[in-house]
């Protein structure tokens, strides 16, 4: 577990997490709101990498899920004046992504969302070969342990990794969980990885 | 949930931020997806046809300290505001339909005052506007805003 602490912090170091993207958002969205045209493009910058993750957790490919961010952006466009509150315009997009992730998985079953997924660092096509390469020892380690895990604890760590306040009563809906039951099932799936971590430490 | 736990939540981020980045375009794309569908809206401008700050103070009715801005939007109809400290006041003139429209002034710097008009299309603000400030009409789905006029 050390050295993945070390992970992290090294990338703080860097300064690439200085300020929070949720915060960043709704400083950008305040801007924008205020009159400042350009500021929009500042919320893009910040969230649209974040919603990513968000929708490719559902399992869909690189094209569907720039299509689902598009949808969630227009979204945003259409319905901005609806965010009461700017400090939640990160959890609104995030929010709606996940609406629009899961609304296509209903809608299109073409794919087998799981093995997209899994293969897309796996293999070397054109896009993971470049992916193979920057990984780490220690993020190759903990995508191998995040493999090994069931889809939906996948799925629900993925989403809750990019999530600044997870809102367990949309994501319940979702994933189809009660309520109650996503906090021990997050803690459930990290112990899956964290034994998956050892496990394979030991080979 | 525990330190560990978010430890090692921090640690997968990072970890599908290397395995799994966004395409490079994605950004610039979604970028200019927003521009187009923001054009699209249907904003009206009022725009400013009269300012008493480009006008010799004494045509303005004697109203030394007072700003006074008329805008026209495209449809026809227009408002007038007078800015004198802390009390905006104006009028919605020739709008067929005067029920249900809001007036808002906001500042550049984030404040904004929302208010209805009365049945003649009159309308008065208490706001501390300075800097840059612009007004905001609303009429159900119709929204005309005037650009940033400084102070």
């Amino acid at each position: 577990m050390g050295t993945m602490v070390t992970m992290s912090e090294d990338r703080r170091a860097e300064g690439q997490l200085e300020e929070s993207p949720w915060n960043k958002a709704s400083g950008a969205f305040t801007a924008w709101r205020a009159g400042d045209a350009t500021a929009v493009d500042e919320l893009v910058s910040t969230m649209t990498p974040v919603l990513w993750h968000v929708v490719r957790a559902y399992g869909h490919d690189r094209e569907a899920a720039g299509d689902v961010i598009q949808a969630t952006w227009l979204g945003f466009v259409r319905l901005h004046q609806t965010i009461q509150d700017p400090q939640a315009v990160a959890s609104w997009l995030i929010t709606s992504a996940r609406r629009g992730a899961a609304a296509h998985a209903r809608t299109a079953r073409r794919a087998d969302p799981v093995e997209d997924e899994a293969l897309a660092a796996a293999l070397p096509d054109e896009e993971s070969a470049e992916t193979v390469v920057v990984l780490d020892d220690e993020a190759s380690r903990l995508w191998g342990a995040v493999a090994t895990v069931d889809e939906r604890c996948r799925k629900l760590l993925r989403v809750i990794a990019f999530m600044d306040r997870p809102d367990y009563q949309s994501l319940s809906q979702e994933l189809d969980m009660p309520v109650g039951s996503i906090g021990p099932t997050r803690a459930r799936c990290l112990a899956k990885v964290r034994t998956a971590l050892t496990t394979g430490g030991e080979r | 949930m525990t330190t560990g736990d978010t430890r090692l939540l921090d640690d997968l981020r990072d970890m599908w931020q290397l395995a799994d980045p966004p395409p490079p375009g994605l950004t610039s794309r979604m970028i200019a997806a927003v521009a187009a569908a923001d054009l699209d809206q249907e904003w009206e401008l009022l725009v400013l046809v009269r300012d008493s700050a480009d006008e010799p103070a004494a045509q303005v009715r004697g109203l030394g300290t007072a700003r006074m801005l008329y805008f026209n939007a495209t449809e026809g109809w227009s408002l007038e505001a007078e800015i004198d400290g802390d009390q905006v006041r104006g009028q919605v003139l020739d709008l067929d339909d005067l029920s249900g429209v809001e007036v808002t002034l906001e500042t550049a710097a984030g404040q904004s005052w929302t208010t209805a008009i009365d049945e003649v299309g009159f309308f008065s603000i208490q706001a501390e506007a300075t800097g840059s400030v612009r007004f905001t009409v609303r009429r159900g789905e119709a929204v005309a805003s005037s650009r940033w006029v400084e102070l």
